[in-house]
């Protein structure tokens, strides 16, 4: 008998399943804190007091971070702006709505490991909070926001375990001055496609790299098949889609490999369910470099042709980028001629050499993006 | 700890045994001096062990004096052999401290003689923080690649010409790589900084081209080669090896020098991009000496039209 394999199904098995919990103990009779424990019910429960970045780290020798998960309080603002980089490149101005850190997925390139001085993949569990500071936020007249949740974590790889999206959704499906972008790797939509209520303009994005980056240097993540057949059935669902080439690599035969990963979005999706495309070259902290390295020693990934670029990052010489971004960009325009296509950290030269446009500066670019979700909320405003 | 003073003689000391590796590397210039005049004066510390005395402060002073000099007896302090060696160990890591920085290979070597001898909270509690040994898994694995080098590349390493990134990156090369890079250093003279330089370039092209890392190696060295000699030219070494990583930058680079030369841009000019062609601000400056070289150097920039300009500062 045929097997049928529910990617869903076999991804959750490569969630996160915590062994451990440790519980802060001021959060400890949460919502989210209880509806978590009730989802691991053999997991040991550890209450902690607040722990600062030394007991972390020494909690870390007792309780592996591959398979703990802290439940904490966030103590800061919640909503914040996304830390770009330095005025000498363009960025979208995205906020970014701080509910966790760190994910399992286990990316060799992920910028996360020269930035987190917390080991343990960490849910904060304050939501009334964030959703309090977001009503206050949220309320200044003519203000657009595009806020996003996948820049220090994945959005759903946990999902099943935090149930967070629906609640989530429960927030800014009616939202009409904010858009919530959810970028994974993994599949797990189920709690998104059984949403019953109003999702709004709400977007699911997928990070989409060559094949053998995929295979070779992401870990757990679900496979580009896999995140597109998830992306078709949440556009069927009615969400937005969003991808992102980033970070973009230069290997020998990528462009065979990146005309691949295009033709395979294609057969999924169709130019108008893609709200925007998102590309940007390779590029890290210096201090990424080692710590890269000795988390994935077989990696080649960082011996390239990388110089220092103005804002300290190592970044691909300008011609290299110059050539993934004119050839990712020829390939998808092939198939779908308007689909919206910007640049993540990137210097208004290159974009004036790749589209023959560029913004003058950040606000521009970010006025763009705003444009998108307009564009897309009008048409479905009319339909109803 | 029971202990004796006495007069024996060298051949009564187990040479062989390294329970207490706190010394590698040859004896100070100025030891050496002192032992050659006047022999050892504070007496090494041993204990009493079966093949003969263990060595446990003092291994270059009777090597010295036992290699170099024509002494037969020595006074030392003896330890019998029912003491606890962990404690000995300990004795001898703060004496030793006291007096000098261990190097790299020394402090390898004694890491991975406390493991065997402390539980893991007095590893962490006191001797890591005693060799400055940080309390993490690299620095751990980098007392292994160490205790794995081979003979040279030991002695290299304490006599800290090489340092402890590049150790880390040697970890992975086979020991096939490791000989040829001990083979171009003794005939290159690169050391430390130039050498951590020129083993991450290798090491670099070795991961990009899924090749071993003497492949890149060999052919700098081929290139480096000073002809009729043994001789590797250092320089020439890491301008190829910076060339064959950097293809493009390096095209970049020699296609301003053209475009300079095709304007017949003055030597006296001197015009510098921005830092790898990464946007910014072109620098340009120039020496003059009166006014006529002055009026020269003026005149040079003012007779370039708009699309030279440009063509300068064309973006690769």
């Amino acid at each position: 008998m045929k097997s049928v394999v529910d990617p869903e199904a076999k991804y959750a098995r490569s969630l996160l399943r915590p062994t451990t919990l440790l519980i802060e103990e001021e959060i400890f009779d949460l919502p989210l804190t209880q509806a978590i424990r009730g989802r691991l019910p053999q997991a040991e429960v550890v209450v902690v007091e607040r722990p600062d970045a030394e007991k972390l780290q020494h909690l870390s020798r007792r309780f592996s971070p591959l398979s703990t998960l802290l439940l904490a309080r966030h103590r800061g603002r919640f909503l914040k702006a996304c830390p770009g980089t330095d005025e000498s490149y363009r960025c979208c101005l995205y906020q970014i709505l701080h509910l966790g850190l760190g994910c399992n997925i286990g990316c060799s390139y992920c910028v996360l490991q020269g930035y987190l001085n917390n080991p343990f993949i960490t849910q904060f569990v304050n939501l009334e909070e964030a959703f309090a500071e977001l009503d206050r936020e949220l309320e200044r007249p003519g203000v657009f926001y595009r806020i996003g949740t996948g820049e220090f974590t994945d959005s759903l790889f946990m999902d099943p375990l935090t149930g967070l999206a629906p609640r989530l959704l429960d927030y800014f499906g009616s939202c009409r001055h904010a858009v919530l972008e959810l970028k994974t790797k993994s599949v797990a939509i189920a709690s998104l496609l059984d949403y019953p209520g109003e999702i709004g303009e709400t977007i699911v994005s997928w990070s989409l790299n060559a094949p053998s980056v995929s295979a070779r240097e992401e870990g757990h993540a679900a496979s580009l098949t896999e995140r597109l057949q998830a992306a078709a059935r949440c556009r069927r669902r009615g969400y937005r889609i969003g991808l992102h080439f980033d970070p973009l690599f230069d290997f020998q035969g990528w462009q065979d490999e990146y005309r691949r990963t295009v033709a395979l979005i294609f057969e999924h999706l169709g130019g108008d369910d893609i709200i925007w495309i998102s590309i940007g070259a390779f590029r890290f902290m210096p201090k990424v470099r080692d710590e890269l390295r000795w988390n994935h020693p077989r990696s080649n990934i960082t011996a390239g042709e990388f110089i220092r670029g103005r804002d300290g990052k190592q970044r691909y010489f300008s011609a290299i980028r110059r050539r993934l971004y004119r050839f990712l960009v020829d390939e998808i325009k092939s198939y779908a001629p308007e689909v919206f296509i910007y640049f993540c950290m990137e210097d208004q030269y290159l974009w004036q050499d790749t589209f023959g446009y560029a913004p003058a500066d950040n606000q521009e670019l970010s006025h763009w993006l705003d444009r998108c979700c307009v564009r897309y909320r009008e048409p479905a405003a009319g339909a109803s | 700890m029971k202990k004796s003073h006495g007069v024996i003689s060298l051949a009564e000391i187990d040479f062989a045994d390294r329970s207490f590796p706190f010394s590698w590397g040859p004896v100070p210039a100025v030891l050496a001096e002192s032992i050659t005049a006047v022999g050892v004066l504070q007496p090494p510390l041993l204990m009493e062990g079966k093949n003969g005395f263990r060595i446990v402060c003092g291994r270059r002073r009777l090597e010295y004096l036992r290699e170099r000099t024509e002494a037969t007896s020595v006074l030392v302090m003896a330890m019998a052999d029912n003491c606890a060696e962990a404690e000995l160990f300990r004795l001898a890591l703060w004496d030793n401290r006291a007096i000098r920085e261990f190097n790299l290979v020394e402090t390898a070597d004694i890491y991975l003689a406390a493991e065997k001898l402390f539980p893991a909270a007095r590893l962490e509690g006191e001797i890591m923080p005693a060799l400055a040994l940080p309390r993490r898994p690299r620095f751990i694995k980098r007392c292994r690649i160490i205790a794995s080098f081979p003979e040279g590349l030991r002695a290299l390493t304490a006599a800290g010409a090489v340092d402890g990134e590049t150790v880390d990156l040697l970890g992975e090369w086979s020991p096939e790589a490791c000989q040829a890079l001990l083979e171009l250093v003794a005939v290159s003279g690169l050391r430390r900084n130039k050498l951590r330089e020129v083993v991450g370039r290798i090491d670099d092209l070795s991961r990009r081209d899924g090749c071993a890392p003497t492949q890149p190696l060999a052919a700098a060295v081929k290139v480096a080669q000073v002809p009729e000699t043994e001789r590797v030219d250092g320089e020439v070494l890491r301008d190829y090896l910076k060339c064959a990583l950097y293809p493009n930058l390096t095209q970049a680079r020699r296609d301003f020098a053209a475009r300079l030369e095709k304007l017949s841009w003055p030597a006296r000019l001197q015009l510098e991009p921005p830092p790898d062609f990464e946007g910014g601000d072109y620098r340009l400056s120039f020496t003059f000496n009166g006014v006529r070289e002055w009026q020269d150097a003026l005149q040079k920039l003012t007779v370039l039209t708009g699309e030279n300009v440009n063509e300068i500062c064309r973006r690769p």
